[in-house]
């Protein structure tokens, strides 16, 4: 077990570094950030003071050493735009896109779970036609489509909600729905198809044979082990909403880490969307580590077999 | 509508100062209005664009874009500034200031009793100190060009230059150009130090931050002893970076003012009887004919640039893409800069176009190998490709990212080889010379040698070495007119900045709530009025 701790840990740690050289390289394929700091017509000496400042007139071998020094001691960067470390702008957004990957994940799980239930039960009936209809509109309506249109019904023409911005619970509901409407489709569908696979196998049919009532062999022996999977990859889709819910947060103006990092792009601001995604990856590296630990201690196959 | 009104004469004679300063004094509220006027009340919020950076909070690191005066305007003063229909010698900090002859020095007389947020008093120190540690753009200048800067007395402060400095009053009380005017708390800044002071900034400006999230939100209060009425209490600036979300919010009242209307949002606001749509006049757009003085180039023969700007029908492009709110403008440099020239509207003329295309040996025209315009306009690209096929030139659109672009309009005739076209767009500050400057001249920062006309440039060159006014003015338009004569560039039009306002704000008109013709936004912040 340990040594299996040992090696996904490595794992993991070549997989960072080779994020780290991924995004460092990226964002530079992007071109010099510098001339989006100035408008057109800015005279030459103040660009080249502008990137001397920044260290971008040193080499790119330089620059990914200074930048993994950096990281290494724990410091992000300065961010281009806002002339704040990017740590800092990185926590004080953390709780409000932690406030909403949360809401958005307990209505993917209101929404999702018990329509791919229903749908696993009630298999080709009417049920799991309309719960066939919610995946694919979940899963194929854009975001900021749904975005915008919730806030011209609710907002604009009914005047329950407030437009965007944060300020109370109300603030909440539509970027939550907006966001937690994809992930429930896509647990929708998963949880059908585990329960479904978990349904034909061969101690559900030994408990229906027991005479055990359908409730409790779906409740207790079925829906029990098909949340396994739907767990995972809520826990992943989590971090995803926690990091990468940008086109919802634009559209709502909520102050997010997406926002965040869609502004880090838009600027060209290459330490903040450095800083961003080695944060999203070491968040998402470490929910795997965990998981695959978690599944080698119930599972020893599993580390045997890795 | 658009701003008519701009100073008739900018040439900055001793008398003119002196006669100016008096002016000023005339202009003066009384000190402590606020105090003693009426009490500011209730609260705005404007929904910005993008998002809020706090560098721009710090006057000391003014980046030289049209961006940071939006909040510099609010927080901080400087010792003058654009204001109104005053392009850059509007009386803030300073009552009165007078400008040597031989533009050699400058003095400036501070008003009686002004404060910064925090209760310390602005001296000569405090601005001595921010000219001396100014950093942001323009400070290479600044510095090169300063000798001295001494205090006279408590209220008295002269700047000395090492050479007569004929642009310093021009560049130093224009917000959009540099922040070497701006003055702030000189104790205070070195107390906590750069990053300190774009947390929590003091300033001397109508508004003092009561808080601040980063890119997201910053909330002020009216300052009790600045130096004018402040009329509103709080003042929330939102960063709304989604346009649709941002008319929502006009619609729902959750702002008051909006920046950044969106053509396809034009009408829903306009249709709307609460709300107000402010089309602001911002930057100009033109194309530029590249290498148009190489005898191998198609654009060489003066007919054909001329049947270019014949063929381009500027009224549709104004109706398509700013709702004809914008301005079919005769000149590329906005007239809103010292010595920008007025140039009436340029004509649209087919028939005379394919003739003078017939006349320089092109009955079929030619094939352009591309028509690059400024990112994010290519619609406005598109339109010109199709017009240009009306007299035969047959065009594609070259599309690039901004930054792209801005990168390679630094880059010379190498990098653009062929025949092509490009289509520009700026707003700069300050004075037509920066235009030229940076796109027409010679090795340009914008221009590299894509542009070269010899002639111009040695006009230029006397126009920068001159100290004689009239003879400035005279040489900026020459040079301005000659452009215009012979077509060297195509004016397209100068475009509207689409805002908006909501019903609770007083305003007759949109020009009531942005009357400074200088800029985009909406100050000076503590003129705006709630209703009732």
């Amino acid at each position: 077990m340990r040594q299996f701790i040992i090696r996904r840990t490595c794992y993991s740690i070549i997989t960072l570094l080779i994020l780290s050289l991924t995004i460092f390289s990226v964002v530079r394929l992007t071109g010099d950030p510098v001339t989006l700091m100035a408008e057109p017509g800015a005279r030459a000496e103040d660009l080249a003071r502008v990137r001397t400042q920044w260290g971008l007139d040193h080499s790119w071998p330089v620059q990914y050493a200074h930048f993994v020094q950096n990281i290494l001691a724990g410091n992000l960067g300065i961010s281009f735009n806002y002339r704040m470390p990017v740590s800092e702008l990185y926590f004080e957004r953390l709780p409000n896109s932690l406030q909403l990957a949360l809401a958005a994940t307990l209505l993917s799980f209101l929404i999702g779970i018990p329509a791919g239930l229903l749908s696993a039960v009630r298999v080709d009936g009417a049920w799991d036609q309309a719960g066939k209809v919610v995946a694919l509109l979940g899963l194929s309506i854009p975001g900021f489509w749904l975005g915008l249109v919730l806030i011209l019904v609710f907002s604009v023409y009914l005047e329950w909600l407030p437009t965007g911005g944060k300020n109370d619970w109300r603030n909440l509901v539509m970027p939550s729905l907006a966001l937690g409407w994809y992930f429930a489709a896509s647990l929708l569908r998963l949880t059908r198809s585990s329960m479904l696979e978990v349904m034909r196998s061969e101690y559900i049919k030994l408990a229906r044979l027991k005479g055990l009532p359908g409730y409790v062999v779906i409740a207790k022996h079925g829906f029990k082990n098909a949340l396994v999977p739907v767990l995972t990859l809520a826990g992943v889709n989590l971090v995803v909403m926690v990091n990468a819910a940008v086109i919802i947060e634009v559209v709502f103006a909520w102050p997010g880490i997406g926002r965040l990092l869609f502004e880090g792009i838009f600027q060209r601001d290459f330490p903040l969307v450095q800083g961003v995604v080695v944060l999203a990856g070491i968040m998402i590296v470490f929910v795997n580590l965990l998981i695959d630990i978690l599944y080698a201690y119930i599972d020893p196959r599993i580390r045997l077999t890795r | 509508m658009e701003h008519n009104s701009r100073r008739s004469a900018i040439a900055l004679t001793r008398r003119d100062m002196l006669a100016g300063g008096a002016a000023m004094l005339a202009q003066l509220p009384a000190l402590g209005a606020t105090s003693a006027g009426a009490a500011p009340i209730g609260a705005m919020t404007l929904a910005w664009h993008t998002a809020m950076a706090p560098r721009w909070l710090d006057p000391q690191e003014h980046d030289g874009t049209a961006t940071p005066d939006n909040f510099l305007m609010a927080l901080h003063d400087a010792l003058i500034k654009n204001s109104g229909t005053t392009l850059f010698d509007h009386p803030a900090l300073a009552e009165r200031y007078e400008f040597a002859k031989d533009a050699k020095s400058a003095t400036f007389w501070l008003r009686e009793g002004i404060k910064f947020h925090n209760g310390e008093p602005v001296t000569p120190e405090d601005v001595k100190f921010s000219y001396e540690s100014y950093r942001g753009a323009l400070a290479s200048v600044f510095k090169a060009k300063t000798e001295a800067v001494d205090i006279v007395d408590r209220r008295t402060i002269r700047f000395h230059f090492k050479e007569p400095f004929l642009d310093f009053l021009l560049l130093f009380g224009s917000s959009n150009v540099t922040g070497a005017g701006w003055v702030v708390p000189a104790k205070y800044y070195q107390q906590v130090g750069p990053d300190g002071f774009k947390r929590k900034p003091i300033g001397a400006g109508p508004y003092k931050l009561a808080s601040q999230q980063a890119g997201i939100k910053l909330e002020f209060e009216a300052f009790e002893h600045y130096y004018r009425p402040v009329h509103i209490k709080h003042f929330t600036m939102l960063a709304v970076p989604e346009a649709a979300t941002r008319v929502a919010m006009l619609e729902r009242g959750e702002a008051d003012l909006v920046y950044g209307v969106p053509g396809e949002l034009i009408d829903r606001v306009k249709k709307n009887t609460k709300l107000m749509l402010a089309p602001v006049l911002s930057g100009s757009f033109w194309l530029e004919l590249v290498g148009f003085q190489d005898p191998k180039s198609p654009f060489h023969d003066k007919r054909v640039r001329q049947a270019i700007s014949l063929a381009v029908d500027r009224a549709a492009i104004n109706e398509a893409e700013a709702a004809g709110l914008g301005k079919i403008s005769g000149n590329w440099i906005n007239n809103d800069v010292q010595y920008g020239l007025e140039w009436p509207e340029l004509e649209h003329n087919l028939d005379k176009a394919r003739q003078l295309m017939r006349e320089a040996g092109h009955p079929n025209g030619f094939t352009v190998d591309w028509l690059t315009p400024l990112a994010p306009f290519y619609a406005r690209g598109e339109r010109l490709v199709s017009q240009l096929q009306a007299i035969g030139i047959r065009a594609k659109l070259q599309v690039m990212e901004r930054g792209v672009f801005l990168q390679r309009t630094q880059t010379g005739k190498q990098q653009w080889p062929g025949v092509q076209i490009i289509m520009h767009g700026a707003r700069i500050g300050g004075t037509w010379s920066n235009w030229y400057e940076s796109f027409f001249k010679c090795g340009g920062f914008n221009a590299a040698d894509r542009l070269c006309v010899a002639e111009l440039d040695a006009k230029n060159a006397r126009y920068q070495a001159s100290i004689d006014h009239a003879e400035r003015k005279q040489l900026a338009e020459d040079i301005q007119r000659t452009i215009l004569e012979n077509h060297y560039l195509v004016p397209v039009f100068r475009h509207a900045f689409m805002c908006g306002i909501g019903p609770r704000i007083a305003a007759q008109k949109w020009q009531d709530v942005w009357p400074t013709i200088t800029t985009g936004y909406a100050y000076p912040w503590e003129d705006i009025k709630l209703k009732g």
